[in-house]
């Protein structure tokens, strides 16, 4: 183990590198995709709940790695150039959105309706009683739920080995093909992703702890 | 790595294994052969034009099919049966060691490390890296690939050796060889790397690529044989260069890989 | 001039009929008491003159906004009109002082030095200044409908709506709300609605009294006559119970 860092810790910081931005941009990205998309539901336009419902409905249950391949391989003959890491990251993006937008939904139908309802009564509009008022308390709500769904993202960032986006599982394949050495080879990638994932773990039942 | 105490045993039992297979390697595979009229080789299933399982009547057909049905009446005379056993990469090897076959005929380069543990007839195919690439590319051969992005399969020593021709070349590995046509077709790169013999499988499925540039190394394929047994390579060596001059192996080339766009008759002759 | 007006208003739930040919006026600074039996549609027309609850049918203007008009801004309409809730509805994540302060600040962009002071005039007035920094949590259920109070007042309203504000505290806070609620609508040129079980404090406040049963309108009377002398035999019965108690 020691001599795989010793020799392509290079290439694994690299991987690490590619494997931390791809999941930066997801989270902040699908962070705000989803949420918008928990709000667009609660609007009474029966038109805009089904859109947001096709789009939910067909990211949740299409595998990662069929919209993903669909972005590497579909849009660049028809559309515009694009690279696996681009297209590994808005295939993440939009999937894990469609998770995300269920998480907060479910928040946001967890605040009584008393909430909405008080700050309406003031004159607020829709937008301002759920920015103020409904979303941070089902943001606190859902916590719990978000951060399951951060730590799956990291790890479903993995999904950039198979367009040569050149992250950490990416790394870990090419080492195990020219060392032979398989085992070793995912077992530094695996304590790698633990380094990534744990301090976000452990951020989120922080956070959960301090808000309630 | 400490505590693997779990492998004596294991070693053990590949002694004992590598040891009862000694027995049967030993024995004289030609006069075997000559007796039984029969020589069993170890083919690949999936390699299109090479060797690949017809699943409409499960039989091996290919290029490498072929010829060792001809060598094995070359050496055996007109009666002479040849008989196929699947192998996989990672069986190959323990298949003809321990006697399961004859001779494996696979599409493995000969190389100083394989060298070392078995033997290897003369090349019976000039096989070597080369590119597969959409029919209208202004790539024509390795070096035009400087600035260009060229598909690899993942850890395939292939992209390392187009770095050796093309030092401003990007290599990007894909997970498998359909993943890697495939964006190949989506421009995600200008050419895909491997052995020729590969490339020339693809290409006939594929009509919009073409393998294009010729090799640019040399990695021929040659026959397995296990090391003990001289007589049997001087015969299978006698057989190719018999088969050579009398056409049969042209007309083997010819009819696996006449269809084959950018197929390069010169770089497969032998002599 | 009137502040609200109700003419012919429908109102269903499914095939519920829930508010039944409703025609009513209240002017400006009167303080109007809206009793009846549960399930009468009581609370269903409070809620209706803010825009909680659309209707169906008929006209209802209220301070000059013509809610049957799909154009009319409810958002513009509700700045105008306080409304105070049986559960209080203060925003849990947000401490008294705040409550109070938010739609001041983001709805009338009211600069914050004077909203705060504001605020905790507000605060001093329903008896809670020393609470200005707890959580909604922390109180009682007699000061969180108090600072619903104050919360309803800091937008200025011309009109206060209280929607059954004492049926869900505890018997001794009863008292400390209606007190505040006693105070807010002596204001002269305050226009109040009050739904309410309690018919001690609506003989003591109300300028007027409405009567309502199964979606209609059944008495619509002065104070003084209404509890002397009710006109129906539905509302007679209704007095007898309450009183009973």
């Amino acid at each position: 183990m020691i001599n795989i860092f010793m020799h392509f810790g290079n290439q694994l910081l690299v991987g690490l590198g590619w494997t931390l931005l791809c999941s930066l941009i997801t989270l902040v990205f699908s962070l705000i995709i989803g949420t918008s998309l928990a709000l667009l539901q609660m609007l009474p336009s029966k038109l805009v709940h089904f859109l947001c419902r096709i789009y939910i409905e067909v990211f949740r249950n299409i595998p990662l790695l069929v919209i993903v391949m669909f972005f590497y391989l579909i849009i660049p003959l028809y559309f515009f150039k694009i690279n696996g890491f681009t297209a590994g990251t808005i295939g993440l993006t939009l999937y894990t959105s469609a998770f995300i937008a269920e998480i907060i939904r479910s928040g946001i139908q967890s605040v009584e309706a008393g909430q909405l309802e008080g700050s309406r009564s003031t004159g607020m509009t829709y937008w301002q009683a759920m920015r103020y008022v409904v979303l941070p308390q089902a943001f606190k709500i859902v916590i719990p739920s978000l951060g399951n769904q951060f730590v799956n993202l990291i790890k479903d960032s993995s999904i950039l080995a198979f367009v040569a986006g050149f992250d950490l599982l990416y790394q870990a394949n090419a080492i195990a093909s020219t060392t032979f050495d398989t085992i070793n080879s995912y077992l530094v990638v695996g304590i790698l992703y633990l380094l990534l994932t744990m301090p976000l773990s452990y951020y989120m039942h922080y956070l959960e702890k301090r808000l309630s | 790595m400490k505590k693997k105490f779990w492998l004596v045993p294991l070693l053990f039992c590949m002694l004992f294994l590598s040891g009862c297979g000694q027995k049967v390697a030993d024995q004289a595979v030609l006069k075997n052969a000559q007796s039984s009229k029969t020589i069993t080789w170890g083919v690949e299933a999936d390699m299109k034009l090479f060797s690949l399982i017809d699943v409409r009547d499960d039989v091996h057909k290919g290029f490498e099919i072929d010829l060792a049905k001809a060598i094995t009446k070359q050496i055996l005379g007109p009666n002479g049966h040849a008989k196929f056993v699947t192998a996989t990469a990672q069986s190959r090897i323990p298949l003809l060691k321990n006697g399961n076959v004859d001779a494996v005929i696979a599409t493995m380069s000969i190389t100083p490390e394989r060298k070392k543990v078995i033997a290897f007839s003369n090349s019976y195919f000039n096989a070597g890296e080369s590119l597969l690439v959409p029919v209208h590319s202004r790539v024509k051969n390795v070096h035009d690939l400087n600035g260009k992005t060229v598909i690899g399969i993942v850890g395939d020593n292939s992209s390392e050796v187009v770095k050796k021709f093309a030092p401003k070349a990007k290599v990007i590995g894909m997970q498998n060889y359909g993943q890697a046509v495939s964006a190949l077709k989506s421009h995600q790169g200008d050419a895909l790397v491997s052995d020729n013999g590969v490339l020339y499988g693809l290409a006939v499925e594929n009509p919009s690529l073409v393998v294009t540039g010729g090799t640019f190394t040399k990695e021929p394929y040659g026959i397995a044989i296990n090391k003990q047994q001289k007589p049997f390579e001087r015969a299978v060596n006698r057989a190719i260069v018999q088969l050579e001059h009398s056409g049969e192996y042209n007309h083997l080339i010819k009819k696996w890989f006449g269809k084959v766009p950018g197929f390069n008759y010169k770089e497969m002759d032998q002599r | 001039m009137s502040m609200i007006e109700f003419n012919n208003v429908q109102k269903f739930y499914g095939k519920f009929h829930a508010l039944r040919n409703i025609n009513l006026k209240i002017d400006k600074g009167e303080t109007v008491v809206l009793i009846g039996p549960s399930g009468s549609g009581k609370s269903t027309l409070i809620r209706t003159i803010n825009q909680l609850e659309s209707i169906e049918g008929g006209q209802l203007i209220v301070n000059n906004h013509d809610l049957s008009d799909s154009k009319t801004d409810a958002n513009i309409l509700r700045r105008d009109v306080g409304m105070v809730f049986q559960h209080f509805n203060l925003y849990a994540n947000k401490n008294v002082l705040e409550n109070i302060m938010l739609a001041p600040r983001i709805v009338s962009h009211v600069p914050e030095a004077e909203n705060k002071q504001r605020a905790m005039n507000l605060l001093e007035m329903v008896g809670l200044a020393d609470k200005a920094q707890n959580m909604p949590r922390q109180l009682s259920g007699g000061q969180k409908q108090r600072v619903a109070i104050a919360r309803s007042l800091a937008m200025r309203p011309k009109l206060l709506l209280f929607d059954e504000p004492t049926s869900a505290l505890d018997p001794e806070m009863i008292d400390e709300v209606l007190q505040v609620i006693k105070k807010v609508t002596m204001a002269s040129e305050m226009t109040s609605l009050i739904v309410t079980h309690e018919m001690g404090f609506a003989k003591e406040v109300a300028d007027r009294v409405i009567f309502m049963d199964q979606g209609h309108i059944v008495e619509d009377d002065d104070s003084q006559a209404f509890f002397n002398q009710p006109q129906t035999e539905r509302a007679q019965q209704f007095l007898s119970k309450i009183i009973a108690h």
